[in-house]
C-alpha cells in the first residue's frame, strides 16, 4: 500500500510553481496575483491562451486531419508537450531554469521568468525576436549544456516544431515576468510581509498609529482600488515588449559591411580592445584569457537597499550567478560565430550579464575592427575568420596518392 | 500429460523462430530507409552478408539442438517401471562438439578478415577519401558537433579560420567513399549510423578516421551507441547524403550565412565586396 502511494506521489499533475518572490509578500497581496495568474494563465494541465499577448497560440482549424487542431489553442498545447518532453528537466516546469538536472549545471539553465534572454539581434534593453530563440534551439549553446534541437524540426511533419516550442516559451516567459511585475506593484501597495511586521511593530512602539488591522485594511483598499489596472497596464507593456521585437526597427543592422579582417584592422581593434572606451581588456584581460582585472572586484547587488555586495570577487549575471567574461581565445562563441552575431554582442551588449552594450561609444567601423580582433583570438591574432576564396573547386575524382 | 512439457518446450523454439522469420516483414529487422532494409553502403551490405551467414549458421544450429531436445523429451518421458541409465559421457561426442565449434568459429575468423580489413585497416582505405577528410566529428555530451574545411580546402587539424560549422547536421557527399575524423570532448561516446551500417567508438584523446559510403540520398539517423551520460538517449543527429553539386552548394551556403555580417543589400550601397549572407536561421 505505501509503496503505492509513494508512486503515486510523485506524479501528481503538474503545476506552476509560485516565484519566491511572491511568497514574500503577505496573504492578502498574494492573493489576487494567484487569482490573476489562475484566471490568465491555468494550469500546464489547462492552459489559457491570453489573447493580449502576441504569440501565435494556434487558431481552431476544423478542417485540419489532426483532430487536436479543431480547436483553437492547439500550437500552445503542442508546444507544451514538446516542452515537457524536452525542456522540463533543465528549465523546470514554470520557465524557472530550476529543472531536477539544473543543480549540476554551470552555467544555470535559464530562469524565463525575468524576462531576459542573452543570445538576442535586438536593440539593448529589447526582448529576444521569435528567430533569436529559435537559432538559439537549432544551434544550442556551444559551451553550456544548453543542446541543439535541430533534429527536432526535421522530418515530414515536424518543419514547425521549433516555432511551437518558442511560443511555449515565449508564453512561459510573459507569464513568469507578468508575475514579478504584479509582486512589484503590490511590494509598492505596502503588500510585504517584512514591510507589515515593521510597520506592527513600529506601531506597537507608538511609534506611529498603525495597527495590523489599519494596515491590513489600507493593503485591500490600495488592492481594491488600484490592481485591476496594475494587471492590465503591466500585461500592455509587456505584450507590446514582446510585439516591438518583431519589427524591423528593433533589429541590431550594421551599416557598413564587415571590414576585411586584414593585419592593419586586427591592429586598430586590439588598440580599441585595450582603450579606456572600450575597456574590453578590463573584463576579458589584455589577452583576451577572460581574466581582466574586473573579475577580481567585488560588485554590488543591484537594487539592494542599503547597498550590498556579492560575497565572491567577480561578475555577476541578473540571476545573481557568479560568472567569467569569455575567454576570446577559445573560439567558441555561445552567441553564434557569424561576424553578425559578434557585432550584435557588441553593440548591444549581453543582455542579463555586464557585457555592456557599445554602440552608442563605438561606430560601425571600430565595432567591426574589434570583431575582426576578437575573432583572431583563436589564431594568434595573425588571422580573422573570413572567406577566403577557394583557390580552384578540388575535383572530387580519385587520385592516385601515397598512403602514411 | 507430462508429454505436454515435450510440447511445451518445442513450442517456444518454433515461436523464436517463427518471431524471427516474421520480424522483417512487421519492420522489426533492420532499419527501413532502403528497398527491403538493405544497408544504404556497400561496406554495409558485405556486413549485412556476414550478419546474415552467422544467423544461417546458429539458425541451423538451433533448429537442430532444439528438434533433439523436443525428440528426447518426448520419446524418453518418465514412465512408471522405467529405469535410468548413467553414463560417464561420451569421449567422442565431446571430440565431435569441441571441433565443429571450433571449425566453425576459425572459417567465421578468416571469412570476415578482408571486410574487417576493409573497414578498419587505414592502407585498405579509398585513398582520396584518405587524403581529403571531409569533416571532423566531435562528439560532446550530448551532441555532434561538425566542423568542414572551407570549400575546395582540406581539413586540418588544427581549426582554421575559413572552417565551417555545424551541430547535428552532418551533410556527406553521395556515391563516393567518404572519410571524417572521430574526436570525443568529454568521454567515451559511439558514432552509429544503423542504416549504414557504421559504428564506432569516439575516444577522448584519440582523432580516429572512420569511412563509409552511401548508396542512397536523403536523410538518415545518426545516434550515439555508447552510454555516456544522463542525456545519451538525446544524443541524436542527422545525415543528409546529397548528390556531388548539391553537397558543394550545401557548403557554399554554409559559408555565407556563416560568414553573414548582417548588412541589409539594400544598405550596402558602396560599400565593398563581401559575401552577402542569409539572415534568417
Ligand atoms: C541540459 C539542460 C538543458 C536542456 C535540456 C535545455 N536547456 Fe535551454 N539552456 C540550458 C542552459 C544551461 C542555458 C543557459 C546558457 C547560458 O546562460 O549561456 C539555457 C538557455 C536557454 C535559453 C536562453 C537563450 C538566451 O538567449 O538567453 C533558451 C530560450 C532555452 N535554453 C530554451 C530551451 C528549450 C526550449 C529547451 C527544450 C527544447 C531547452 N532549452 C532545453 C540548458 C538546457
Ligand atoms: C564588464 C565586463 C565586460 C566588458 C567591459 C566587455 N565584456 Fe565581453 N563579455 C563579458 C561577459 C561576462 C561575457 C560572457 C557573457 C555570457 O555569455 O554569459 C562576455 C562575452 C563576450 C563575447 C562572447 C560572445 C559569445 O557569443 O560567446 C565576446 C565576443 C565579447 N564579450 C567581446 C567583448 C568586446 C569586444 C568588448 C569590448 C568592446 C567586451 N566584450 C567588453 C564581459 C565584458
Ligand atoms: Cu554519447
Amino acid at each position: 500500500m505505501g509503496l503505492f502511494a509513494g508512486c503515486g506521489d510523485q506524479h501528481p499533475s503538474p503545476r506552476f510553481a509560485l516565484n519566491k518572490k511572491t511568497l514574500e509578500l503577505d496573504k492578502i497581496a498574494r492573493e489576487p496575483i494567484v487569482k490573476a495568474l489562475q484566471e490568465n494563465f491555468g494550469e500546464p494541465n489547462r492552459l489559457i491562451a491570453w489573447q493580449k499577448f502576441p504569440f501565435d497560440y494556434g487558431v481552431a482549424d476544423p478542417k485540419a486531419a489532426d483532430a487536436s487542431r479543431h480547436e483553437a489553442g492547439w500550437r500552445l498545447k503542442e508546444g507544451r508537450e514538446l516542452y515537457m518532453r524536452h525542456c522540463l528537466h533543465c528549465h523546470g516546469v514554470s520557465g524557472d531554469g530550476d529543472g531536477p538536472t539544473a543543480r549540476f549545471l554551470n552555467p544555470r539553465p535559464r530562469d524565463y521568468r525575468a524576462g531576459v534572454f542573452k543570445f538576442t539581434s535586438t536593440l539593448s534593453g529589447l526582448k529576444p525576436s521569435h528567430d533569436d530563440l529559435k537559432r538559439t534551439l537549432q544551434n544550442g549553446i556551444p559551451g553550456t549544456t544548453m543542446p541543439s534541437f535541430i533534429v527536432l524540426e526535421k522530418g515530414p511533419g515536424n518543419e514547425e516544431n521549433l516555432d511551437l516550442i518558442v511560443d511555449y516559451v515565449r508564453w512561459l516567459s510573459a507569464r513568469g515576468e507578468l508575475e514579478l511585475k504584479l509582486v512589484s506593484e503590490l511590494a509598492a501597495m505596502g503588500g510585504r510581509k517584512s514591510e507589515i511586521e515593521q510597520r506592527v511593530a513600529e506601531g506597537k512602539k507608538g511609534e506611529s498609529s498603525d495597527t495590523l488591522e489599519s494596515i491590513m485594511a489600507d493593503l485591500k483598499k490600495s488592492i481594491a482600488d488600484g490592481f485591476a489596472d496594475a494587471l492590465q497596464e503591466s500585461a500592455s507593456d509587456l505584450a507590446d515588449s514582446w510585439a516591438r521585437v518583431e519589427q524591423p526597427e528593433s533589429v541590431v543592422r550594421p551599416k557598413v559591411k564587415r571590414t576585411r579582417p586584414d593585419q592593419e584592422s586586427i591592429k586598430r581593434g586590439r588598440a580599441i580592445f585595450l582603450s579606456k572606451e572600450a575597456k574590453c581588456a578590463d573584463c576579458h584581460g589584455p589577452a583576451g584569457l577572460g581574466n581582466g582585472s574586473l573579475t577580481e572586484d567585488f560588485w554590488d547587488i543591484p537594487n539592494t537597499n542599503p547597498v550590498q555586495k556579492y560575497k565572491r570577487p567577480g561578475l555577476h549575471d541578473a540571476w545573481g550567478e557568479p560568472q567569467m567574461p569569455r575567454n576570446l581565445t577559445s573560439g567558441v562563441y555561445r552567441g553564434g560565430r557569424r561576424p553578425v552575431d559578434l557585432y550584435r554582442r557588441v553593440f548591444a551588449g549581453i543582455k542579463g550579464t555586464q557585457m555592456p552594450a557599445f554602440g552608442t561609444v563605438l561606430n560601425d567601423a571600430q565595432i567591426w575592427d574589434v570583431v575582426n580582433y576578437a575573432m583572431s583570438l583563436p589564431f594568434h591574432g595573425e588571422q580573422s575568420p573570413y572567406p577566403e576564396e577557394a583557390p580552384e573547386a578540388a575535383p572530387a575524382k580519385k587520385v592516385a596518392s601515397s598512403q602514411h | 500429460m507430462r508429454k505436454a512439457w515435450s510440447l511445451f518446450f518445442l513450442a517456444a523454439a518454433v515461436v523464436a523462430v517463427a518471431a524471427c522469420w516474421a520480424a522483417p516483414g512487421m519492420h522489426w529487422w533492420f532499419p527501413q530507409k532502403s528497398p527491403g532494409g538493405h544497408a544504404v553502403s556497400p561496406l554495409g551490405n558485405q556486413i549485412d552478408d556476414l550478419f546474415y551467414l552467422i544467423l544461417v549458421i546458429t539458425s541451423v544450429t538451433f533448429i537442430g539442438t532444439q528438434a533433439m531436445l523436443a525428440f528426447v523429451l518426448w520419446k524418453y518421458e518418465a514412465a512408471p517401471g522405467r529405469r535410468s541409465a548413467f553414463t560417464h559421457g561420451s569421449h567422442s561426442l565431446e571430440v565431435i562438439w569441441s571441433v565443429v565449434p571450433a571449425g566453425i568459429m576459425l572459417f567465421i575468423a578468416l571469412y570476415q578478415m578482408d571486410v574487417w580489413a576493409r573497414y578498419r585497416i587505414q592502407s585498405r582505405f579509398d585513398p582520396y577519401a584518405f587524403e581529403h577528410p571531409i569533416a571532423e566529428v566531435t562528439a560532446r555530451q550530448f551532441e555532434w558537433r561538425i566542423r568542414y574545411p572551407a570549400p575546395g580546402k582540406t581539413l586540418q587539424a588544427k581549426p582554421q579560420p575559413d572552417d565551417l560549422y555545424t551541430v547535428n547536421d552532418f551533410h556527406i557527399p553521395l556515391g563516393r567513399p567518404v572519410m571524417f575524423q572521430l574526436r570525443s570532448d568529454d568521454v567515451l561516446h559511439s558514432f552509429f549510423l544503423p542504416h549504414h551500417r557504421v559504428k564506432q567508438d569516439a575516444v577522448p584523446g584519440m582523432t580516429i578516421p572512420v569511412w563509409f559510403e552511401s548508396t542512397q540520398t536523403g536523410e538518415f539517423e545518426l545516434v550515439c551507441a555508447e552510454l555516456c551520460g544522463w542525456g545519451h538517449y538525446k544524443m541524436r543527429g542527422q545525415i543528409t547524403a546529397q548528390r556531388e553539386e548539391e553537397f558543394q552548394e550545401y557548403l557554399k551556403k554554409l559559408s555565407q550565412s556563416q560568414f553573414d555580417d548582417g548588412v541589409l543589400a539594400a544598405n550596402a550601397a558602396g560599400a565593398q565586396q563581401a559575401p552577402a549572407g542569409e539572415e534568417k536561421p
